[in-house]
């Protein structure tokens, strides 16, 4: 059922926790019955230069917000801003069709944090 | 006499846990002393399973001084440690699991008022356990096997991990035909209405779902002047928390008495099931109202202020559960609901335990189950609905 990906990042993820003072902050879920996910990142020179997360929910989805965290760290905001909707995908792997909402969580933390960016004027 | 028994069987590779769980008649007829002896075999090996598998499980029973060999007798099951609830909450609940990720086959989850999902993670055994039970439990209480469903509750398409909802729709399975009537978050009670119409004379008809969505149906019946009679084989089962999302506790006995007034229904009709997500118990009210505990499990009622402490039958206290069927967490577990087990025998003459929900700990920031944000949100329609009909132009 689960990807050697998503087994290690649940198990072993690399970055629970929050980040002291954060310039960028924000939470994504279904306020009802879904999945939650609070990032909280610095910023230096347009740069994601620290980021944290916490996150309640399936299996996947507090993968999936590992994965982000590692694949955003020491990335220009700009080169993530040009990912593509192919390339988001891909960073889960093969997912199960009950997995496949993770794919729209990522989606939605990378437009929440480059919104986020915008509204705090460091990209 | 019982562990000879279970050491003959898993001889022949029978699984005494899987033989217990598939016969709750047969524990229900069996005496109190050897009910307690089945309860304790199949308890202690779950604890031995989880001693070992666990890591983190295991550091807190060594921080304690308990483990296997220290758990001899039916009264030092209450020394086993239990998770606290909460712990399905925390964003590092995979140290829970007894199991690697790769065998868990199913997540279920419940979201009260917190909004903060309980997530449970079940390995294809403890799959197989909760099937097994919950249907044998169902057959035991209700002996249904036909009849219509009227589920007042979304449909598990619509939220398929709701631990609820999945229960509940196991049922339908032993129906010849069922509906869910909350669509897209949507209640009509005039569908409903008309749905229970339409099967009339046909089948025994059932209304099933949370209580808060069977006492809108009421309400909106009430309001109508409509005054339904149900079959006799019908039943209403109820499954979900008994407290409204602004707080107001549902009355059980004014629920029942409408259910009768408006459902034509008799008290004996009407079933309440209490279970939660993160355990694999069902506790179902039989014909006399007397909610019975899953026999293979144990209900360990504990003095709030003294968690070490069992009270007395009659009593109320803070419920912690000893459930052998989780195999990929441990399912020791403190819950956040007070109860009282009944003293005494059951009208039904059931041996084992029955209880009395009470209420959530009033400490607890948590209650209710994803039904609860159902009702908010239907509650929140009806506001806006009305709001756009108001001839007051703002």
């Amino acid at each position: 059922m689960y990807s050697e990906l998503i087994a290690d990042h649940f198990m072993d993820p690399g970055f629970v926790g929050d980040v002291e003072n954060p310039a960028l902050e924000f939470e994504i879920g279904n306020s009802v019955c879904g999945d939650r996910i609070r990032v909280q990142a610095g910023v230096t020179d347009g740069t994601v230069s620290e980021i944290a997360y916490r996150a309640w929910g399936c299996a996947t989805s507090v993968a999936t917000g590992d994965i982000f965290c590692e694949s955003v760290k020491n990335t220009a905001l700009a080169d993530i801003a040009s990912r593509t909707p192919e390339q988001i995908e891909a960073m889960l792997g093969e997912l199960e069709p009950s997995q496949h909402h993770c794919v729209h969580i990522l989606t939605e933390m990378h437009q929440s944090l480059l919104a986020e960016a915008q509204t705090q004027g460091v990209i | 006499m019982i562990e000879k028994m279970f050491s003959e069987a898993e001889k022949f590779g029978l699984k005494p846990l899987k033989m217990a769980i598939s016969s709750p008649k047969a524990l229900y007829d069996m005496s109190e002393e050897q009910l307690a002896e089945v309860k304790f075999i199949l308890i202690k090996e779950a604890f031995s399973h989880h001693y070992e598998s666990n890591k983190f499980y295991r550091n807190s029973c060594v921080e304690k001084g308990v483990s296997p060999d220290s758990i001899n007798t039916f009264e030092d099951l209450a020394t086993i440690p239990l998770v606290p609830i909460e712990l399905y909450k925390s964003n590092d609940s995979h140290k829970l699991l007894s199991v690697g990720l790769n065998e868990v086959e199913l997540e279920m989850r419940s979201t009260g008022t917190s909004g903060i999902p309980s997530v449970s993670r079940r390995c294809s055994d403890t799959v197989d356990n909760a099937v097994l039970g919950i249907y044998a439990m169902y057959r035991e209480f209700f002996k249904i096997s036909k009849g219509a469903g009227l589920y007042l509750c979304p449909s598990t398409e619509e939220i398929p991990e709701m631990g609820m909802i999945k229960a509940l729709n196991m049922l339908a399975g032993l129906l010849d035909t069922h509906r869910f009537m909350v669509r897209n978050e949507t209640f009509v009670p005039e569908d409903a209405v008309e749905q229970l119409a339409e099967w009339q004379n046909k089948f025994s008809r059932h209304i099933i779902g949370p209580p808060f969505l069977i006492n809108r149906f009421i309400r909106y019946l009430k309001a109508a002047n409509i005054k339904l009679k149900l079959d006799k084989g019908s039943y209403v089962i109820t499954l979900g928390g008994w407290k409204r999302f602004s707080g107001e506790m549902l009355s059980r006995q004014e629920f029942n008495d409408e259910c009768k007034e408006y459902l034509g229904v008799e008290e004996h009709q009407i079933r309440d099931i209490y279970a939660l997500v993160e355990s694999n118990v069902v506790a179902i009210d039989d014909e006399h109202g007397e909610k019975h505990v899953s026999p293979y499990v144990h209900f360990s009622v504990r003095d709030p202020k003294d968690l070490g402490r069992e009270v007395a039958p009659g009593e109320t206290g803070q419920l912690a559960i000893l459930d052998p069927m989780a195999r990929s967490t441990p399912g020791f577990m403190l819950t956040e609901d007070l109860v009282r087990l009944l003293p005494g025998t059951s009208a039904s003459g059931r041996s084992g335990q029955r209880m009395q929900y009470v209420m959530r700990l009033p400490e607890s920031k948590e209650f209710g189950c994803c039904a609860v944000n159902l009702d908010k949100r239907l509650d929140d329609l009806e506001l806006e609905a009305s709001s756009g009909t108001c001839p007051i132009v703002n």
